[in-house]
């Protein structure tokens, strides 16, 4: 689906946060080994959220192009959400890598989609493709000591 | 992706708010109805003369002491209003969707533009002080300090229910004046919430009053003598007049703005790829009713490649806009706000047809409406190639998701339609050569003017500006200029001997 509202952007980088928080806190509970990180990952999620509408709202105004500013293809950065049931934990991690470099390319793209209209917003974007970038390298940390 | 829940419930009573009460009218009741679906969502009162009488007495009486009252501690009752916009920001946003239609992100858009309008008032210690000079003559000292009059009325048009009536009411308050606000009867809710949110801040009672009517109530303001000036955003022809001879007769302050039929030229150095987008917005935006919408394109050049170009590109992106119910967070374009409103472009671009103009985009029929909608207020975007300055569909204002498109060899040709069009609000250039944008901003006689920019919306802490039949009056709304316009300059000289 092809997404070219704020709006519609907005509410689908806040799905994606919600979505891979509810991976995130499968994970914490499957392997409670790394519960703790994951489910700080998870809380960051609701917190990466929280950003994404703060900007939108504060720099959204009608002078702007707003119904017009994106062009973002939903389906290619739709991820996994479950895990399979007999995943075994380095399968699992490299999920969540797939999980960060989706979310990674979203807001990248949409950073650069948005750079000329929506001011704040394109910075969030990539303040957060930043720590999910950090992210993914601790996890393939783990992934390695695994 | 699913349509946003709906805020308002059933059908709203409306109340008028006077002296910090809800009270109910006794005039005649109208619907409000949503253009999306045709429900009534809201009844609102045509208030009679004694109500509006009483909203005025009510200002007055709160006049004295919101005037002694510190500009700090008034700064004070706006950043609590302020906080509480904020608060609600989603909800009000989508009560704007609701009664006129247009999408989430133009509500929004309007929402944060109308805080913006409370913020810069919230400014009001330092943005409200006089100057001095001392020792104008041996031991004699002369200052001014800007006071308040005592009490304005708003009149607000439907096209933007929210912000509007902010483009003033929070100036006029700071400065220690009392207001009575009218909005459009055919969007009220905004204004209800906003007064509902105003007495939640903690405004003493009669500072700022809300009275919902018709003709009855601006002919009441514009009459009444405790009322010491108006502002007004509707149709040039009210504008022009009615509120400002009348203000003028009667003694009043007056800012009268109404309405455009702005130009967005076209160089062939423009960077397509951003223009277009730009024009999306400033034609069809707000299904085109808004006074700094776009109306006619103006391709300068005879490059026919580039026009070609330019020609596909708009109607490519036009012809794929997603038009439907503006709570769909995917859709571009709303309907236009009621029948009669759609009749009236309509009828406009048949006339653009009947003096020449050639049909590239048909918006008045076989258009897709996204969603089980009637087709009752909706309309595609048109767009028409081969039009002429001296057409109704250029020298009158359309207000309709329509663009028209004229082709001049030179800018000197564009100017010069800019400039013989009667209105004057907002022209825009789109182009890579800053020569050639300096030339425009430099001559055309234009209240706002964009540079690669399509709706040339002023912030809040700019005066939103217009020239002759787009504006009547010497100072503007927001910013500075209202903080004037709510002021007198009283000036004193002193010696102590």
């Amino acid at each position: 689906m092809q997404l070219n509202t704020s709006a519609s952007v907005i509410s689908f980088a806040k799905q994606l946060e919600v979505d891979s928080a509810g991976f995130y806190d499968k994970m914490a509970e499957r392997y409670p080994e790394a519960a703790e990180l994951f489910l700080a990952f998870s809380k960051e999620n609701n917190k990466y959220a929280m950003m994404i509408q703060r900007a939108y709202y504060e720099v959204i105004t009608d002078a702007i192009e707003g119904c017009f500013a994106f062009s973002v293809e939903t389906d290619k950065y739709t991820f996994e959400r479950e895990l399979a049931k007999e995943i075994g934990y380095a399968n699992a991690l490299n999920q969540a890598i797939d999980v960060e470099q989706k979310l990674i390319s979203f807001y990248v793209d949409a950073a650069e989609q948005s750079k000329a209209f929506m001011a704040d917003v394109p910075r969030t974007f990539l303040i957060i493709a930043k720590k999910r970038k950090a992210r993914e390298d601790k996890l393939r940390v783990i992934l390695k000591e695994t | 992706m699913a349509i946003l829940e709906e805020p308002i419930k059933g059908t709203v009573e409306v109340k008028n708010y006077i002296d910090g009460e809800w009270v109910e009218s006794e005039g005649e009741i109208q619907d409000v109805v949503n253009p999306v679906n045709g429900k009534v969502i809201a009844r609102v009162p045509i208030s009679t003369k004694g109500e509006i009488d009483s909203a005025v007495e009510a200002a007055k009486a709160a006049f004295p002491d919101w005037r002694r009252t510190p500009p700090v501690a008034r700064a004070r009752c706006l950043f609590r209003l302020k906080e509480l916009l904020e608060e609600n920001f989603e909800e009000l946003s989508r009560v704007q969707t609701q009664e006129h239609g247009k999408t989430i992100d133009e509500s929004r858009g309007e929402t944060r533009r109308g805080i913006e309008n409370v913020e810069v008032a919230c400014g009001i210690p330092t943005l409200m002080q006089g100057y001095n000079s001392e020792d104008i003559a041996s031991g004699i000292d002369e200052y001014l300090i800007p006071t308040p009059l005592g009490v304005f009325g708003i009149i607000g048009p439907y096209n933007f229910p929210f912000m509007i009536p902010l483009w003033s009411a929070p100036y006029a308050v700071a400065t220690g004046n009392c207001v009575v606000i009218k909005p459009s009867s055919e969007v009220p809710l905004s204004q209800m919430k906003i007064a509902e949110l105003v007495d939640e801040a903690g405004f003493p009672p009669g500072a700022w009053n809300l009275v919902n009517g018709g003709r009855t109530v601006v002919n009441g303001m514009l009459d009444h003598p405790d009322i010491e000036g108006i502002t007004f955003v509707g149709s040039t022809p009210t504008a022009k007049d009615v509120i400002y001879p009348r203000c003028g007769a009667t003694g009043k302050r007056v800012i009268a703005q109404g309405g455009a039929s702005n130009f967005m030229v076209i160089m062939p150095d423009c960077n397509l790829r951003a223009t277009i987008p730009a024009l999306m917005t400033s034609f069809f935006g707000n299904a085109g009713q808004r006074c700094l919408a776009g109306q006619n394109v103006i391709v300068v050049g005879d490059d026919d490649h580039f026009y070609k170009e330019f020609i596909n590109g708009v109607v490519d992106t036009a012809k794929k806009i997603v038009i439907g119910n503006g709570l769909d967070e995917e859709v571009q374009m709303g309907p236009v706000r009621d029948t009669e409103k759609k009749k009236k472009i309509l009828s406009y671009i048949d006339s653009g047809i009947k003096e020449g103009a050639k049909i590239t985009l048909d918006g008045r029929r076989n258009f897709k409406i996204k969603g089980d909608y009637p087709d009752t207020c909706f309309l595609g975007a048109t767009i028409m190639e081969y039009v002429k300055p001296e057409m109704k569909i250029v020298t009158e204002e359309i207000f309709g998701p329509t663009m028209g498109i004229i082709r001049v060899k030179t800018l000197d040709e564009a100017i010069e339609i800019c400039d013989v069009n009667p209105f004057h609000n907002a022209d825009a250039i789109f182009t890579s050569n800053g020569r050639t944008a300096r030339e425009f901003k430099y001559r055309v006689k234009s209240g706002n003017i964009g540079i690669n920019v399509g709706i040339v919306a002023p912030m809040a802490f700019f005066p939103f500006s217009g020239m002759r039949d787009s504006f009547f009056g010497i100072l503007h709304t927001q910013g500075k200029e209202a903080v004037r316009f709510f002021t007198e300059s009283k000036v004193v000289i002193e010696r102590w001997p």
